[in-house]
């Protein structure tokens, strides 16, 4: 499980989260929407044992949580391969290990040879494929996503999207977007985020429909100033 | 090398052959002072035949194996020791900047006194010489892991071996490799200076030596000797380290 409680943190002078609490659907994706700088991605980083609040109780151990990050931050010295093994156990036999890799290839839907190339030789797209086998290999408990799929085009993005929600059915995964198309693409529950604080829970019957999509796009843009085409990052 | 780029590297020599040439050939300088290619060349053949430039080339890559290596085992550690504990830094700062702005040959001659004229004298010219290019190339290189990618580390939760491993040290291997090439060029100028100072063989030692008995040709064989088993050295360098890491590090690539 991930809880969040009443969490503070500010860099500097200016606040950045005022007691904001959290709880992640029991499965499936929990889609974290917010326009940029309102602090969502240092929840998430909070969340990851990346950063530490000021005050506030963060119910998750680190080690249960797997992070992928915008980019695909994968080791440009290493083969995927390579990239992919530092995920996993050291001690790992490496029969083990390439079995594991393979499978987590996989599960995003890239071929095995794959893991002998070098990142740079990948798109955009595989790369960050690549980054989500990472954290699967990992097991995680707890997925933390920070708007993954943002830098990628709009085709690659659809259906990786649709992957990750096949892929996160049974999990528990916190996902970081400002993109409300993609929140109602991926997720089972939407917590609007707007200046610091969770302002409203969605679940998904509150957006099964496309009506009701409609509606509360609606809603979310006009009344909580949320865009839908926002500024790249935090 | 592509044949039309070995033409280029190779145009501005073959020039200046020709332009020596011309000039021994044409009487204004005297023969003593600048013989033609031609004589250098019979002068060059002679020695090589002789054995002596054999002899005199073994010595200086057997100085140059033992001070670059030397240098390369001490620079890498001293680089890893001062950027692991603090202490250390604080106390070798001054001292190092102390001996990086003196040069290896104002040292000589206290260096003559204490070691002799052969073998261990030029070494530690030679040490002195590299050391700093591999130190201070290493240190920066320690530096240099993306912040980004140290996230990422404590995002896997890797071991301290793993990430010293396979994110700090390949972030700094660049760097190192600059470092290398960089004091291989300062061991090997360094190594003929101080054969030229005081020594009784090795090319510097053989450019002496003919200078003393006024041969001008034979000096100019060492010279060329010199020159292009720099070169070549370099280039071989260049060569092995693409070969072994310029899939991983594309930029360390000459």
């Amino acid at each position: 499980m991930l809880i969040l409680e009443d969490i503070r943190k500010a860099f500097g002078a200016k606040p950045v989260l005022q007691g904001l609490g959290l709880e992640l659907a029991p499965s499936g994706v929990t889609c974290l929407l917010g326009p940029s700088g309102c602090g969502k991605s240092t929840l998430l980083r909070i969340a990851a044992g990346l950063e530490s609040p000021d005050s506030g109780l963060v119910h998750a151990r680190p080690e249960d949580c797997a992070v992928v990050f915008q980019d695909p931050r994968l080791l440009p010295w290493l083969t995927v391969g390579e990239n992919l093994r530092l995920a996993l156990p050291a001690m790992l036999p490496s029969r083990e290990a390439a079995a594991g890799i393979e499978a987590a290839l996989a599960m995003v839907e890239l071929p095995p040879a794959l893991s002998r190339a070098m990142p740079r030789e990948l798109s955009g797209g595989m790369a960050q494929r690549v980054g989500v086998a990472r954290a699967l290999l990992r097991r995680p408990r707890i997925m933390l996503m920070d708007e993954p799929f943002a830098a990628l085009d709009a085709m690659t993005r659809a259906h990786l999207q649709d992957m990750l929600r096949t892929l996160m059915r049974e999990s528990l995964c916190l996902f970081v977007t400002h993109d409300i198309s993609e929140a109602f693409r991926v997720a089972r529950r939407i917590c609007v985020m707007k200046e610091g604080s969770i302002v409203r829970t969605f679940e998904e019957g509150d957006f099964a429909t496309a009506e009701q999509r409609r509606a509360l796009k609606k809603l979310i843009v006009e009344q909580l100033g949320i865009r839908e085409k926002g500024a790249k990052d935090d | 090398m592509p044949p039309m780029r070995t033409f280029k590297t190779l145009f501005v020599p073959l020039l200046l052959l020709v332009l020596w040439h011309w000039i021994a050939a044409s009487g204004l300088v005297s023969r003593y002072l600048l013989p033609g290619p031609g004589a250098v060349l019979s002068s060059a053949l002679s020695m090589a035949q002789s054995g002596i430039l054999a002899e005199h080339l073994a010595a200086s890559f057997s100085r140059i194996a033992m001070g670059f290596s030397a240098s390369t085992v001490v620079g890498l550690a001293v680089a890893g020791l001062l950027y692991r504990f603090r202490l250390l830094d604080e106390l070798f700062t001054g001292t190092l900047s102390f001996l990086r702005m003196t040069p290896p040959l104002a040292l000589a001659p206290l260096i003559i006194l204490w070691l002799g004229i052969d073998g261990a004298m030029q070494v530690a010219i030679i040490m002195l010489a590299s050391f700093f290019p591999i130190y201070l190339n290493t240190r920066a290189g320690l530096s240099r892991l993306d912040p980004l990618h140290r996230e990422l580390a404590a995002s896997l939760h890797v071991s301290r071996l793993r990430f010293v491993l396979f994110f700090l040290v390949p972030a700094a291997i660049p760097s190192v490799i600059t470092g290398l090439r960089l004091s291989f060029g300062y061991s090997w100028r360094a190594l003929i200076a101080a054969e030229l100072i005081a020594a009784s063989s090795g090319l510097g030692y053989l450019i002496m030596d003919a200078e003393q008995m006024q041969r001008a040709d034979e000096v100019i064989v060492g010279i060329v000797v010199i020159g292009v088993i720099g070169w070549m050295l370099d280039a071989g360098f260049v060569r092995v380290t693409t070969a072994l890491l310029g899939r991983r590090f594309p930029e360390i690539r000459g």
